[in-house]
């Protein structure tokens, strides 16, 4: 059985079918990345699966149970950390604190309204061993709008590690990133998921990041799936090689 | 450490003021420290979770008039009177925070408004209970439990006051540096993240609400037996929008601003206005003044200055920046 499934996932705005009848199936451990142009549909899928947008029609299961339609915050406490397309952070506070939030989201004791120091101990500890996975721990104690755009990028990354999820997606980890940069966040990432016990999920636009990390590839152009498989296959489908790659490799 | 021990010597201050103080300036100063503590309750709110509420009166009012019904017709004693006010601010401000935190922004604050000028037109449509516009008259300060009645005379009630206000800043302040305050802070910087990462950002900004309510109604609470009266005036939009005005020029999200934003604003209004009718214009000016110049209020100057001597002095202070975000 996998991890997340999607049944006749759709979404419409109005006229427009952003996401059209998705089906798709994550296995536990695998590393997938959705490819696809501009309004392809990618980040609306996302936000169907985390409860951002209500689906249309269609199912969404994680581990077996239905969380078509759940608020947000019920899907994250299913263990599906995201990362969003425009950086999302707590600008104000420390890059420890935006990712020891995020792990607190995970601990039972997230609603202690008096006292709360072990809490906030155990979770500070799970935040520095995220910044140490993403190596953000020497800007552990600057605010989160102090650090560069490559730097946010990787700390949102580093909140969504914090909380130990089962599923992980990340929308666009390298956008807006100079090519040093991507290097290095998908350096950061490789040994993020060496452990090879994580699930994600990637949208990505960049070929060479994506065919460096993803096992698997599906392919969405205008709402609908038109290639679906590993990597290697995906890459060398005409179908594909036409709607998006262009052929040009 | 530091901020403890000004905080020590400020009480100490306190509670020896009565002593050398005219009975006048003794009244304007308990006046100034429910004030302060019913400007602090806002600031749970307004600093720490970016909900403006432009009716925290009816936090207020309730408090007030909860205390002042009880007080007249009961004759508990003050103190047992004081926790059920707080109880039944508390319990009415469930559904209101339930209503409010459905919305945000500026339809938050006319929610909030709203609920405020709801409480006033009730206290008309229910006089034989409200006393309609006279109010509740002749509040006393009955003694007990077990014959305490220290609080009875002014000394002692400004006693009652600081001890209240006290409790309630180490109380708040334990609150904000909880997990709980974490997420409000969280809350105050990026509610879609919070939301996302797993918070029911609604659940934790009702309990805000419910909270500064209840801080605010302890407020209005006092007020009533320090006053002697609970008027409609309570409940009025001027007094939301004259506490609002002191969190910020105090300094949000800093408790203590509050404070001696609520307690200073009270004590030069009282002065001002035995000298010029035009009062409220210097207050406004200052009001404009304060939010063009220093929007951090004036506890953020101050704090902003110890902090610079604190690092330039080796080895000292390992404040969070978000403290004081």
């Amino acid at each position: 059985m996998p991890l997340l499934e999607l049944k006749g996932l759709s979404r419409r705005f109005g006229a427009l079918v952003a996401v059209d009848a998705v089906d798709m199936g994550i296995e536990a451990g695998e590393i997938r990345a959705v490819i696809g142009p501009n309004g392809a549909g990618k980040s609306t899928l996302f936000n169907l699966i985390t409860g951002l947008f209500r689906p249309s029609a269609g199912a969404v299961y994680f581990a077996g149970a239905e969380i078509t339609g759940l608020p947000a915050h019920q899907i994250a406490g299913y263990g599906i950390a995201r990362t969003f397309q425009l950086t999302h952070l707590f600008p104000q506070l420390t890059a420890r604190e935006n990712v020891r939030i995020a792990a607190q989201a995970r601990d039972k004791g997230r609603w202690q309204l008096l006292g709360g120091g072990g809490v906030l101990a155990r979770t500070a500890a799970l935040a520095d061993e995220a910044l140490e996975r993403m190596r953000l721990s020497p800007l552990a104690d600057r605010p989160a709008a102090l650090l560069s755009h490559g730097d946010q990028r990787l700390l949102e990354v580093a909140m969504a590690i914090a909380q130990k999820p089962r599923l992980l997606m990340l929308d666009e980890p390298t956008q807006g990133l100079s090519i040093e940069e991507t290097d290095h966040a998908v350096d950061n990432l490789k040994a993020a998921l060496a452990g090879g016990e994580l699930t994600m999920i990637l949208v990505e636009h960049d070929m060479e990041v994506v065919f460096k990390l993803a096992d698997n590839i599906t392919v969405l152009h205008r709402g609908h799936v038109i290639a679906d498989g590993p990597a290697a296959a995906v890459r060398a489908d005409p179908v594909v090689q036409r709607a998006y790659l262009g052929g040009a490799e | 450490m530091r901020l403890g021990l000004v905080l020590g010597l400020v009480v100490l201050a306190g509670a020896l003021l009565p002593l050398g103080l005219p009975r006048y300036l003794l009244t304007v100063l308990t006046e100034g420290l429910i004030f302060g503590l019913f400007a602090m309750s806002l600031d749970l709110m307004v600093g720490y979770t970016r909900l403006y509420s432009f009716g925290h009166a009816a936090a207020y009012g309730l408090g007030a008039y909860s205390a002042a019904l009880i007080l007249t017709h009961l004759h508990w004693p003050l103190p047992i009177a004081l926790v059920l006010a707080v109880l039944t601010t508390l319990l009415v401000a469930i559904p209101i925070a339930w209503v409010c935190t459905k919305s945000t922004g500026v339809s938050f604050a006319m929610l909030t408004l709203a609920f405020a000028q709801l409480g006033y037109a009730m206290l008309f449509r229910f006089k034989e209970v409200t006393g309609g516009s006279d109010g509740i008259d002749g509040v006393p300060r009955p003694a007990g439990p077990f014959g305490i009645d220290w609080f009875q005379g002014e000394t002692g009630y400004f006693y009652l006051v600081l001890f209240c206000l006290v409790g309630s800043y180490l109380l708040s302040r334990a609150i904000v540096r909880s997990p709980f305050g974490a997420v409000l802070a969280g809350i105050r910087e990026n509610e879609a993240k919070a939301r996302s990462l797993g918070y029911n950002t609604r659940a934790y900004k009702m309990t805000t609400v419910v909270l500064a309510y209840g801080f605010g109604g302890l407020a209005g609470a006092l007020y009533a037996p320090f006053a002697g009266f609970a008027s409609p005036e309570l409940f009025f939009w001027l007094v939301s929008g004259r506490v609002l005005i002191m969190v910020i020029v105090g300094g949000a999200g800093t408790l203590i601003g509050p404070i001696f934003g609520g307690a200073f604003f009270l004590f030069l209004e009282h002065q001002l206005s035995e000298i010029t009718d035009l009062w409220p214009l210097i207050f406004g000016s200052l009001f404009i003044g304060f939010v063009l110049l220093a929007p951090q209020g004036i506890f953020g100057i101050v704090a902003g200055r110890l902090r610079r001597k604190e690092r330039r002095a080796p080895g000292g202070g390992e404040e969070a920046p978000d403290a004081a975000a």
